[in-house]
């Protein structure tokens, strides 16, 4: 008897919330993540298994759902070089070769365990459609699922506290499930402006292990600017957006 | 079936992390603050050894008249500083780069503007560039036949800043909703006078070139043009696409109208031809799940010579070797050098080319480390450049990079009858 009531209770709790619009709560939680076009700052870690670093950082633009930008300001090897999100369509712009490249989400521009989709992040929303919302208390897991092959990873597992509407955690998956690696929202922030949302992102990766990349946001504020400043002809200026 | 979900759940309750695991990261506001000036660069040492092929036609005519015995050492530095001032919309650029040569021919230095150019920025759609830059036009990695107004790059090196053109330029961009992103227009005045541009071909031109670009249904497209008499008039296109998440694929197509073809005739006259030339590229970029980037490319040369034109000229030098070592008369040598500078001494002069580049992110679990093997393959005679190349850039600002290039190919072919056989070569380039 025990036991019934035990997997009555279970399954209570793994019924998908359908009354909940798992769309609309994916892009509240975009929303929270940062203004639909805003700027910001960010410093990436890159941490090895005996503790080494390699730090960079990042002037970031983005605007509406789709166009996003960053330029390298730090380390002095790195500076001046772009990169440039479009869609599906990813650029690097390296000074010393003189004009942008075409690259692939799943490359990284910086190594360690970001790669180019991460660090060149649009809105959940864009990319992924809501297959299932579970709830257990406060805490969702919404399964997501890419709307395209040229999304990096072809499902996630996002994790987020319902009352704040901010993801705690997402598992990045493969078409045949498996874990490419898990990304974790930490310290949460009030940036001014009525951005509050996590300071950190840390991701791992069973493909890496031992390795770890941290990601530290500053200075995110809402922002416009003009389509132009989206294009390729415009990363050699970006920096004149500072 | 309860054991099941009760597993699953305890996974999903423990699989939310509490906000408060978090370690300390530190990020200081002040290196986020704008400077209105900007001074950087690098230095770099380069040590090279070449293995020298006595019977090589390139070895004969370079060293004809020294021995410089089996290899040779050189040792190279360089030093590029770049400097940028912003005010307003203006901003100013300043590249120059210092090369110091101590090899078989003595010590050189020297010194070069690679780029000086003031930038005007009235709005985010509009450009204004005047004075000396580069311009790099194509999609292409190792070659870009599109690029009419750059200086060739060297496919062994094919992210090398490279020396730019004194240009009045304009960037104009617009950006569009629907399948039609972005469009820019580019046009260029390149002026060649003496003393201006005079190695930009034949002086007392105006030249004018222009590129129009257009992002459209996910694929950057180029149409490119260069007129003005300095050079043949050239005309091209190019592309680039990403297929899915880790294949992109591009292309260049130039035309070269009325192209003045210089060559040695198997008797040894210098025969020239104007001919119209068509030269292509096409390539792709593919990363593997295991973290492999490959790049390749096939490049038509509609200018280069035919493997009998390049043959005739191996040939030639030879002949001239051996008149200078029976008679002491090196004027057949002299007019080889002749046809080398500007014509068979380029780049890759020949018809068509692959080339291959492999490098492998991190393998071994060595962050910052990449080895890659790269091949330039000419087709026509069958002859090749291998280079497997280790790169780390673990220590912040510092790239080494160990560099080993073997040239093989039977006589009279283009790597067959370069001065070396190898290449060894150290590079250690500190970014300040």
């Amino acid at each position: 008897m025990t036991k019934i009531f035990m997997a009555m209770i279970a399954l209570l709790y793994a019924i998908p919330a359908y009354a909940m619009d798992g769309t609309a709560f994916l892009k509240q939680v975009d929303r929270n993540l940062n203004p639909e076009s805003y700027e910001s700052y960010r410093k990436l870690i890159n941490v090895e298994p005996d503790g080494r670093k390699k730090e960079y950082t990042l002037f970031t633009v983005k605007k509406g759902v789709d166009k996003v930008a960053s330029i390298f300001l730090a380390p002095a090897s790195e500076k001046g070089r772009s990169t440039l999100r479009l869609g599906d369509n990813m650029w690097f712009y390296i000074p010393n070769v003189g004009k942008p490249i075409r690259i692939t989400s799943l490359q990284s521009v910086v190594g360690g365990v970001f790669n180019n989709a991460d660090i060149l992040q649009l809105d959940y929303a864009a990319e992924y459609t809501v297959e299932k919302v579970e709830q257990n208390g406060n805490e969702y897991l919404l399964y997501l699922k890419a709307k395209t092959k040229t999304v990096a990873y072809d499902r996630l597992k996002l994790y987020a506290d319902g009352k704040r509407k901010l993801p705690a955690k997402i598992e990045c998956l493969t078409e045949a499930s498996m874990l490419i690696k898990t990304i974790y929202f930490k310290e949460v922030k009030d940036f001014g402006g009525g951005v509050v949302r996590p300071a950190v992102i840390e991701t791992d990766s069973p493909l890496y292990k031992g390795y770890k990349s941290v990601m530290i946001f500053a200075k995110v504020k809402a922002r416009d600017f003009r389509d132009e400043a989206f294009t390729l002809t415009f990363m050699p200026n970006l920096e004149s957006l500072r | 079936m309860v054991v099941a979900v009760l597993a699953y759940l305890l996974h999903f309750f423990i699989g939310i992390p509490s906000v408060a695991i978090a370690e300390e990261y530190t990020f200081d506001i002040s290196e986020t603050e704008k400077k209105p000036y900007h001074i950087g660069g690098y230095a770099e040492i380069r040590p090279a050894l070449f293995g020298l092929d006595k019977d090589a036609s390139l070895y004969k005519l370079r060293f004809y008249n020294r021995d410089e015995g089996g290899t040779l050492e050189e040792y190279n530095a360089a030093l590029q500083l770049e400097g940028g001032l912003e005010k307003g919309v203006a901003r100013l650029f300043v590249r120059t780069n210092t090369d110091y040569r101590n090899s078989y021919l003595g010590e050189d230095f020297k010194t070069t503007v690679y780029e000086g150019f003031l930038s005007l920025k009235p709005s985010s759609s509009l450009t204004i560039d005047i004075g000396k830059k580069t311009l790099k036009w194509g999609k292409g990695y190792a070659w870009n036949p599109v690029a009419f107004v750059d200086r060739p790059k060297d496919p062994d090196e094919p992210e090398q800043n490279l020396e730019g053109f004194i240009v009045v330029s304009a960037d104009y961009i617009k950006s569009f909703p629907g399948p039609l992103k972005t469009v820019s227009f580019t046009p260029v005045l390149v002026p060649a006078y003496k003393d201006v541009n005079d190695d930009f071909g034949d002086i007392d031109h105006l030249n004018f070139a222009a590129k129009l670009y257009a992002l459209y249904y996910d694929t950057d497209i180029d149409f490119m043009f260069l007129v003005g008499g300095s050079k043949t008039a050239g005309y091209g296109v190019d592309f680039s696409r990403n297929i899915t998440t880790n294949l992109e694929v591009h292309g260049e197509w130039a035309f070269i109208k009325d192209y003045e073809q210089k060559y040695l005739s198997d008797t040894g006259d210098i025969i020239e031809n104007e001919v119209d030339a068509v030269s292509y590229l096409a390539g792709i970029r593919y990363l593997t799940e295991k973290d492999t980037t490959y790049i390749l490319e096939y490049y038509r040369n509609g200018t280069g010579f035919t493997e009998s034109e390049a043959g005739n000229y191996y040939s030639f030098i030879d002949n001239g070797y051996v008149t200078y070592v029976s008679t002491g008369n090196d004027s057949l040598l002299k007019k080889a050098l002749n046809m080398t500078t500007g014509n068979y001494g380029k780049t890759n002069p020949m018809k068509n080319y692959l080339y291959l580049r492999a490098s492998q992110k991190e393998p071994f679990d060595i962050l910052y480390f990449t080895p890659s093997i790269i091949g330039v393959f000419n087709v026509n005679d069958k002859s090749f450049s291998l280079s497997p190349e280790l790169l780390y850039t673990g220590i912040k600002n510092l790239d080494l990079r160990f560099k080993t290039s073997i040239l093989r190919g039977d006589r009279y072919s283009e790597y067959g009858e370069k001065p070396n056989d190898y290449k060894v070569e150290l590079r250690a380039r500190y970014y300040f």
